[in-house]
């Protein structure tokens, strides 16, 4: 019964898959929209229909999808990396696992509503979505599933959470801890501190719809902001870390060295989610209705513990003995491309470049290089990593590359465009725009590398689908991996490890092995060397 | 009249972007030197190097990143008091009255400008086209507020915005430094005809504006 297994690999698969349901979903709204901008005057749809699209698109993709799957790498991995036999409360993340899904499914019923979907934004602001404004049983189905989806999600990072605290093998402290799990625990430490306030404002709105009146004049509107950020900037660090793990240990393996600058970098993240519980007023800029000098102070100090990560990857890579493996090429872009994303998050970080930025395709531009060519590029590096450890079967190299590169090319040409657009003048969530000198190039720019990104999804789902039926075995460690998931069959049998756990000193135990192994070899040389010249 | 602190939104937006913009253009140059670099001196090398941790120079780093920020910090502090005064401007005394005070009322779709005892009144969005009128280079005061959800007040020509919210008068002081026609639209979105809600600001020297007024705004502007 795999719906049913407390395997927490078994649970992680099915919440991935059901993630990866939900961003292909998401993905389809996103190209109805790209067709509907491909003119200044389309005509393919209602304005609502648009507005239950981009609604749904953010929703999907950020309820549905990068959060869930990030929790979905943790909840496999973690117990692996820590040399753990199971989960902790097993049975509360399958039930979490389940309580997610509902959520999906109420949210997406929506759709078949007479009054439509939700249409509110992903972020649904009062008093816009309050019951006079956004009236109609899709904004109550998408309360709900918000409500459910991020419910489910609670429960699955609460028991990854008990076991990083409970079930680390002997010799494994705190600070062996492999990078992928550190970036794990400071997530799913964040969304037990934030989701609880998104479960309370969505109660709250709820009621709120059906006749509470909770939030009401300029104080309940913004209160709703507050309460709806303070949950929704730390997601954005949530959808942020595990991936950057990903792509910390792709790029590790692939350059056989361990992660450079570990406690620094350990150090970076405990500070990048201190600060990032302390930054959700940076959204609030123009609303008059936050201390702008404070958020413009915490959000412009995330530079620091995020340029850590960048001096620590290039620590990594120098001195390394690289191979450029696809699970490196989307590695390695996922910094790059990030970077984008996070030096314009620095530069929205200041309130008098945001009160132009605001509200803009500017932001879309920014968010989009932070979650789609940022985190994205970091789930597919984990994907080619991991593929064979899950699977017990190899991605193709080849299908891999022209993934990569597919993906590569339509993500630029779809977000990059967006930055000159927002500038000058183009507001986000609109179905028709005026014929400003150029907006309409730029925007079928933009519908043309939506149309590449998806060609790239359907050849790495054409890869998953031949790399299953022709298995090119992987073996236990295909790629000299650094962590105990290495340690054991591909896939893993239920409980994990049926062989003794290697020796554990430091947050690499296999390339500790390695190491050890080949100063051996070198002494016996030098011994054979010098017994020769005696 | 004595003048009000005026303020060049625009200007002030230009000055931090034109420091923000080649820092960051500098870093992202020198972590993708960096990474593509390594990537094509290491690839293909057998031996790693097993160096592991520089913490001295990561220290050091740390202490650049910060310096970094402090500097960053500070030219938006530096701007953020000057654009202060446009949305402080309740606090303004008396004496320090505008050129002329415009209410701005947002609804769904349209924008109402009123010009206080003038008998004008100009609607655009959803509705029509009629522009929002604005002398150049004196202080507008602009009374902005919203009848249902929540709007938001964007000329990019001005690089400035702000939300008008039900239940609130945002009170904004915004100069305008040359004539012509320029594109304003609603920045939050606010339902079914959201992307309707745009208007166009006629920017005109303060005499034509001052004859404008003075006809009840007939004379074309």
């Amino acid at each position: 019964m795999i719906a049913i297994s407390t395997d927490h690999k078994r649970i992680a698969l099915n919440m991935g898959l059901t993630a990866l349901g939900f961003f292909i979903l998401g993905g389809i709204f996103a190209l109805f929209m790209r067709a509907q901008l491909t003119s200044p005057h389309g005509d393919l749809m209602s304005n609502q229909r648009y507005d239950e699209l981009f609604t749904m698109h953010g929703s999907t993709m950020i309820y549905l999808f990068v959060t869930p799957m990030a929790l979905a790498l943790a909840l496999y991995l973690v117990p692996l990396q820590i040399g753990a036999r199971a989960l902790s409360g097993s049975r509360v993340a399958l039930a979490g696992f389940w309580i997610y899904l509902c959520g999906g499914l109420v949210m997406q019923s929506g759709w078949f509503a007479n009054t439509g979907a939700g249409q509110a934004g992903w972020t649904s602001f009062y008093p816009l979505s309050n019951g006079t404004y956004s009236p109609g049983v899709g904004q109550d189905l998408w309360v709900l599933g918000v409500i459910l989806a991020a419910l489910g999600e609670l429960l699955v990072a609460i028991c990854i959470t008990m076991t990083i605290a409970r079930r680390r093998a002997p010799g494994m402290t705190v600070l062996r801890m492999p990078v992928f799990t550190w970036t794990s625990l400071v997530s799913v430490l964040m969304v037990v501190g934030a989701f609880p306030m998104l479960i309370l404002a969505m109660l709250l709105l709820f009621i709120d719809r059906h006749g509470g009146h909770i939030y009401s004049g300029f104080t309940g509107t913004i209160d709703y902001q507050d309460l709806f950020w303070f949950f929704g900037h730390p997601v954005v660090y949530v959808m942020f870390f595990p991936y950057l793990g990903c792509a910390a240990e792709a790029v590790a393996t692939n350059a056989h060295k361990r992660w450079f600058g570990y406690k620094a970098f350990v150090a970076s993240m405990m500070t990048f989610s201190v600060l990032s519980m302390s930054v959700w007023g940076h959204h609030m800029f123009v609303t008059g209705g936050v201390t702008n000098g404070f958020f413009s102070f915490t959000s412009t100090l995330l530079l620091v513990p995020a340029g850590i990560e960048y001096f620590d990857l290039v620590g990594t890579l120098i001195g390394g003995a690289i191979r450029l493996r696809v699970s490196m090429l989307f590695g390695l872009t996922f910094f790059i491309q990030f970077l984008i994303g996070g030096l314009t998050g620095i530069f929205v970080a200041s309130p008098v470049l945001d009160y132009n930025a605001y509200g803009s395709y500017f932001i879309v531009a920014h968010f989009h290089y932070t979650l789609f060519a940022g985190s994205v590029f970091g789930f597919f590096a984990g994907v080619y990593h991991w593929f064979p450890k899950m699977t017990g079967a190899r991605l193709r190299e080849g299908l891999g590359r022209v993934h990569y590169v597919l993906l590569f090319i339509g993500t630029n040409l779809t977000f990059m465009p967006m930055f000159v657009l927002g500038l000058d003048g183009m507001d986000r969530r609109v179905s028709r725009y005026s014929q400003h000198p150029g907006w309409a190039f730029l925007n079928r720019l933009e519908t043309a590398g939506a149309g590449v990104i998806a060609l790239a999804v359907a050849v790495f789902l054409l890869n998953v689908l031949v790399s299953l039926r022709r298995r090119e075995l992987a073996g236990d460690d295909p790629w000299s991996g650094h962590t105990l998931e290495w340690a054991t069959s591909s896939p893993p049998p239920p409980l994990n490890f049926e062989r003794p756990l290697p020796p554990i000193r430091s947050y690499a135990p296999l390339l500790d092995l390695r190491e050890e192994a080949e100063d051996r070899a070198r002494e016996r040389e030098r011994g054979a060397a010098s017994e020769a010249r005696v | 009249m004595p003048p009000l602190a005026i303020v060049d939104t625009r200007k002030v937006y230009d000055w931090v972007l034109s420091i923000y913009v080649p820092i960051a253009i500098g870093v992202f140059a020198l972590f993708t030197v960096l990474i593509v670099g390594a990537v094509l001196v290491y690839r293909r090398r057998e031996r790693p190097s097993r160096r592991h941790e520089a913490n001295r120079l990561e220290g050091s780093y740390v202490v650049l990143l910060t310096l970094v920020a402090s500097f960053l910090l500070y030219i938006t502090f530096t701007a953020l008091h000057q654009d202060n005064l446009i949305v402080a401007s309740a606090r303004a005394s008396s004496h320090e009255r505008p050129a002329v005070t415009i209410d701005v009322t947002a609804s769904r779709w349209e924008w109402t400008f009123t010009y206080p005892g003038h008998g004008i009144t100009h609607r655009s969005g959803a509705v029509g086209q009629e522009p929002l009128v604005v002398p150049t280079n004196v202080p507008v005061r602009i009374e902005l507020r919203s009848e249902d959800v929540i709007h938001s007040f964007w000329v990019p020509q001005l690089a400035f915005k702000h939300d008008a919210i039900p239940g609130s008068v945002q009170t904004l002081t915004l100069d305008f430094d040359r004539s012509g026609s320029f594109s304003g639209s609603c920045a939050e979105y606010c339902g079914l005809l959201h992307a309707y809600m745009v208007f166009t600001v006629e920017a005109m020297p303060l005499g034509r504006f001052d004859t404008w007024l003075r006809t009840g705004g007939t004379v074309s502007a």
